[in-house]
């Protein structure tokens, strides 16, 4: 992994860890709404997703590209963190994911896994 | 979710290629983003420029490919890749894309007619951009938000270079994700960021009495607002859009998701999960339509995915840049 892309994995489990799991985020979601309750198409769950990558409990498969990459970005998750009063941009860290997601998925890329 | 990875995959490098060959998402050589202006005689140069990013000029072709990409989905799944999956120019092609696009006047029509009615706002309040006509560049902002950051640089620069080779020191945003991309994404790559860049509701919410007295007509009637989740939560534009609508006459009425708690349209993934779109686009307009039969909004891409439910619904949806067009050039 290149520096700048082990940096945002550094940057991505801080803050990832900071979750107190308080789970507003996931009832609000659209996504999650219109998927009747699947937790991984919730932001909790993206970050969760994204923190089991990193560690390497998960492997980048199907499910989890269509979980971070069926993210809105609609950033509504980032106002109710903040309202609760962990303010972590919950979105930008999804899009951090995708970011990383990204080198194996470009042809003709960097094709390198989380 | 079956063949997701593939399947992005394939989005994520078709659009690198088209950006990087092109400048353009789509991976279109031909211009068609000037064709709203015909008439306007905007001049070509000046300090202040009227951005489009394309963004309402796409919307006919970004109906075709979305309906494109999701006939080739399933192909995708069965493994049966090849040539005619491949996305973008290798796969839809300017003629292909043209060609299908012929049939959505109506998208055509109400974009162009945004474009047109944000332009004579701006005149009628004293602001007169110039506009880039085919020069016009497109921001990048799909770059950013599927996360190919290793790409945005190089188009950036490219972009911010056209700028300065203008002389551009103002840019005007129409829609809230150019927008977003200029002032928020830009500074992060260009050391010396030096040109202003506001959204169009800025200007005509800080000069609303000119507006006011710009109008031909008072358009009256209620309309239930649909807050874009870019120019709400990332620029703050919230106010201001309510603020123009009184100046016209206009009647708003606020839905229980709004303003900074705003409810996304299904918009931003319809590119790779339509299904999901239609759910989550469904949602918002039932919730809309139970308010008024008239939806206002704020964004190309919020119009796109709500606007195919008028029929069904008996109901319309506006861009804030048709009212306009309406209250200044009526008839």
């Amino acid at each position: 992994m290149d520096v700048k892309r082990q940096e945002i994995a550094d940057t991505l489990l801080r803050e990832v860890a900071k979750c107190r799991a308080c789970r507003f985020c996931v009832d609000m979601c659209s996504l999650y709404q219109a998927t009747e309750g699947v937790e991984s198409m919730a932001p909790y769950g993206r970050l969760q997703i994204i923190k089991c990558l990193l560690n390497g409990a998960l492997d980048e498969d199907d499910p989890i590209v269509y979980s971070l990459y069926s993210c809105l970005q609609c950033g509504r998750c980032d106002g109710l963190c903040q309202a609760k009063g962990q303010n972590l941009e919950v979105s930008y860290l999804i899009r951090l994911g995708k970011y990383l997601l990204s080198h194996g998925l470009v042809k003709g890329g960097h094709d390198e896994k989380v | 979710m079956r063949r997701s990875r593939k399947f992005i995959s394939e989005v994520l490098t078709t659009l690198k290629e088209n950006i990087r060959r092109t400048g353009d998402p789509l991976g279109m050589k031909g211009v068609y983003w000037t064709e709203w202006a015909k008439g306007l005689h905007l001049p070509r140069q000046g300090k202040t420029v009227l951005l489009t990013g394309r963004m309402y000029q796409m919307l006919p072709y970004i109906m075709q490919v979305t309906k494109i990409i999701s006939s080739a989905k399933p192909l995708l799944s069965r493994g049966g890749l090849g040539a005619a999956v491949n996305l973008g120019n290798r796969f839809m092609g300017d003629k292909v894309i043209r060609f299908r696009a012929v049939g959505s006047g109506k998208v055509r029509t109400k974009g162009a007619n945004a474009l047109r009615g944000i332009a004579s706002a701006l005149s009628a309040v004293g602001e007169m951009p110039a506009y880039l006509y085919e020069h016009e560049p497109y921001s990048g902002v799909l770059l950013y938000d599927l996360g190919l950051d290793d790409y945005i640089e190089e188009h950036v620069k490219r972009v911010y270079r056209l700028l300065k080779e203008h002389n551009v020191e103002k840019v005007i945003g129409v829609d809230p994700h150019t927008t977003f991309m200029l002032r928020e994404v830009y500074p992060r790559y260009i050391e010396e960021f030096t040109i202003e860049v506001k959204h169009y509701l800025e200007i005509l919410s800080e000069n609303v009495e000119e507006l006011k007295d710009g109008s031909k007509i008072s358009l009256e009637g209620e309309y239930v607002i649909h807050d874009s989740c870019y120019l709400s939560r990332e620029l703050g534009v919230i106010e201001q859009v309510r603020r123009i609508s009184e100046s016209i006459g206009i009647s708003l009425r606020e839905p229980e998701n709004a303003k900074l708690d705003t409810a996304c349209c299904g918009g931003p993934i319809e590119y790779a999960f339509r299904d999901l779109t239609e759910k989550v686009s469904r949602t918002r307009i039932e919730e809309l339509s139970a308010i008024s039969r008239d939806v206002l909004v704020v964004c190309p891409i919020c119009l796109i995915n709500l606007q195919k439910y008028e029929k069904e619904l008996g109901i319309n949806v506006w861009d804030m840049g048709e009212l306009l067009l309406r209250a200044l050039q009526p008839g």
